[in-house]
């Protein structure tokens, strides 16, 4: 049968009827395939599979009603092969029962050859139509299981930690404009993304790949949080059309700071829970969704919190608290804070949310995609230990005889001056760990290096150039008022251009190759004022002793990690040396 | 469900009223409200006083509005949303963006 020649099955007792119909059947292009009764028709069409069926209603062994039923039934919803009744029995009754039996048209003996082509084509034309509308369904179909698949396999798969994690999530369609990420610092922090994309379905979920592949690629190179929101919503600001907006909570947690850095873009209250289930916090919203604004708002930033090892940061989107029962009542944020609370109390967070709220919506239609993710305020420690390099394997003395004396010069050394408004601006180490891998290539001991860079840095500029006192640090409430007052005299260093180019950092990087590893001298310089170093080596010890200490657990940390670490010139210039076995 | 349109009798001030739900099902009569006006320096008042829901589809046709409206240096208020409404434009921080009162 040639491909675009459609067939057609033509079911009547008279053989005189049949020849008509093919005939006319026929000069409309059609095949055509007979049978004479009933029964016969049934089995006809489900060898053939025709493209139209005419049915008489008078048969024996089996009448064109019950005829049709069954290749109705057969057919299934959605594939329409047009069934036409051909009858002279011209009542009322015959019209509604050729109807109920699932006849598409009735055609009432005698009629005109040109009033049968008439209906053939007009009731082809519709079948045309339900063909395209099947197709295109199809299409989209496919492109959201596609779409979900690369979505769950591609992009949720490679979260960091999913184990630690609880998540809900619950698309309103096949593919949610919801998404959770979750990756870690080069320094053993952790960072979180939930975001919601306006709507839900393939249009909510056009900015999915890129605000992975960002959030993933600046949280490797060591970005802050704030600098990945800023570039996220740059980015989401150019691609999104105007109607459409990220709402997103972000969090950094980190361990060793014991702190949390909270940011709500547009999404309901985040929350802070003790282990004992109260809720210590609520992050409320504080910026526009991102995509909206070409630019952050020059407020912006992020909140500071202090964490204990117990507690745990839960985020939501509006779906949950706006989830309806049969009633058309919602959720709503008391139910969800009383079913989280006792969720963390019998540490079943997630499925105590969803019991509640299955609960609650009984068998109701979901309207919007529902997510949360529940994040422990610890155990990525863990993870980070191993990572580092602290005493490398078949290190020997003769090693660091050769790095300091045999290799009097580095391969190549690399500096850094950053003045005024730019420490600001400019966080300087995923520059500087950027130029390290281009010139040795990427490795894992270069985490190590990360931390070490980041909190010698982060010393030289909050305890040097801005002249904080760590010791704030010590009580819960000097913590936020430190990083309060940290933001005034960084937003001074931005708007004193005079004074500014007074104030600087500098960083010097020196490497030197082992025989199988390497050494990196680092120096940092600052414009402050210095401090006391041996009053401060006393402090530190007399703390740890306490075990109470909030601040300097960052020189620990540091010293853990290097060779040799070095205050001179009043403790304004740190000197540190990391090598690595390869 | 509907959108009704008034502008004032001496023409400066445009009346965007929606009742009920805020939804993407007016996304098409919620755009024909305004895309044919192009008077210049036009007050916008979209007046939600009868809206009792509102999802973040509604918030991007307000976006929507509000680029129409700056691009003809007009002004966009928002004026008197429900309790239930306000709570949805505060958490989307909309303050920050345009008036509402």
């Amino acid at each position: 049968m040639s491909t675009n020649q459609k067939l057609a099955l033509v079911v009547d007792d008279s053989k005189m009827q049949c020849k008509l119909l093919t005939v006319l059947l026929k000069e409309e292009n059609y095949q055509v395939i007979i049978a004479n009764d009933g029964a016969s028709g049934v089995k006809m069409y489900i060898e053939h599979q025709p493209d139209l069926v005419l049915m008489d209603i008078n048969m024996p062994i089996m009448d064109g009603f019950e005829a049709t039923r069954r290749i109705k039934k057969l057919s299934g919803e959605g594939t329409l092969a047009p069934l036409i009744f051909i009858t002279s029995m011209d009542s009322e009754q015959a019209f509604i029962d050729s109807v109920e039996a699932g006849g598409d048209s009735i055609l009432v003996r005698p009629f005109t050859p040109r009033v049968f082509k008439a209906k053939i084509k007009s009731i082809q034309r519709i079948s045309d139509l339900v063909d395209q509308v099947k197709g295109l369904q199809l299409e989209q179909q496919n492109d959201a299981e596609l779409a979900e698949k690369m979505m769950s396999g591609v992009i949720e798969a490679r979260n960091f930690a999913l184990d630690k994690i609880g998540v809900i999530k619950k698309a309103a369609t096949i593919f949610s404009g919801d998404i959770q990420l979750s990756a870690l610092c080069p320094n053993g922090d952790l960072h979180i993304l939930l975001g919601d994309f306006t709507g839900h379905g393939l249009r909510a979920s056009i900015g999915a790949i890129p605000v992975t592949e960002t959030f993933r690629a600046m949280t490797k190179k060591g970005f802050s949080l704030l600098e990945i929101i800023a570039q996220l919503n740059r980015q989401m600001f150019t691609l999104l059309p105007g109607d459409l907006f990220f709402a997103a909570s972000f969090a950094c947690i980190s361990e060793h700071e014991k702190s949390a850095y909270i940011f709500n873009a547009g999404l309901p209250d985040g929350y802070l829970f003790d282990v004992q289930a109260n809720i210590k916090k609520q992050f409320i919203s504080t910026h526009p969704p991102l995509g909206i604004l070409p630019k952050l708002l020059a407020d912006a930033q992020v909140e500071v919190v202090q964490v204990t090892a117990n507690d745990r940061i839960v985020f939501i989107t509006d779906g949950i608290v706006e989830a309806r029962n049969q009633a058309g009542e919602l959720f709503g944020f008391s139910r969800f804070e009383k079913a989280a609370m006792d969720g963390v109390g019998n540490n079943m967070l997630v499925n105590t949310v969803l019991n509640r709220l299955d609960d609650f919506c009984q068998n109701c239609a979901q309207e919007d995609d529902i997510s949360l993710v529940d994040v422990p305020c610890s155990g990525w420690q863990q993870i980070k230990l191993s990572n580092k390099v602290t005493i490398p394997e078949g290190f020997t003395e003769e090693d660091n005889y050769f790095a300091t004396v045999k290799n009097l010069l580095p391969t190549w050394s690399y500096h850094l001056h950053l003045t005024g408004a730019l420490l600001k601006k400019v966080n300087p180490i995923p520059l500087v760990m950027n130029q390290i891998n281009d010139l040795e290539g990427a490795g894992e001991h270069w985490q190590s290096l990360y931390t070490i860079l980041t909190e010698l840095f982060i010393n030289a500029l909050d305890h040097g150039v801005l002249g904080l006192n760590s010791s704030l640090k010590n009580s819960a409430e000097g913590f936020s008022q430190y990083f309060k007052e940290r933001a005034n005299r960084l937003e001074m260093l931005a708007n004193d251009d005079i004074q500014g180019s007074e104030d600087f950092v500098g960083i010097t990087l020196k490497y030197f190759p082992l025989t199988k590893g390497g050494k990196m001298i680092i120096n940092i310089k600052d414009s402050g004022q210095g401090f006391d170093i041996l009053d401060v080596m006393k402090d530190n010890s007399i703390a740890m002793n306490d075990g109470l200490k909030l601040s300097g657990r960052g020189v620990e940390l540091v010293n853990q990690l290097c060779d040799t670490l070095d205050y001179q010139e009043q403790g304004t210039l740190v000197i540190a040396s990391y090598i690595w076995h390869d | 469900m509907t959108v009704i349109r008034r502008i004032s009798s001496d023409g400066k001030e445009l009346v965007i009223a929606i009742d009920a739900r805020f939804d993407f099902s007016l996304h098409q009569l919620f755009r024909d409200a305004y895309t044919s006006i192009t008077t210049q320096d036009l007050s916008y008042v979209l007046d939600l006083s009868k809206t009792e829901y509102m999802d973040s589809s509604a918030l991007g046709m307000i976006l929507l509005l509000k680029d129409h409206v700056q691009l003809y240096a007009g002004q966009l208020t928002i004026s008197k949303p429900s309790d239930t409404v306000r709570k949805i434009l505060e958490i989307a921080q909309f303050h920050r963006l345009m008036t509402i009162e």
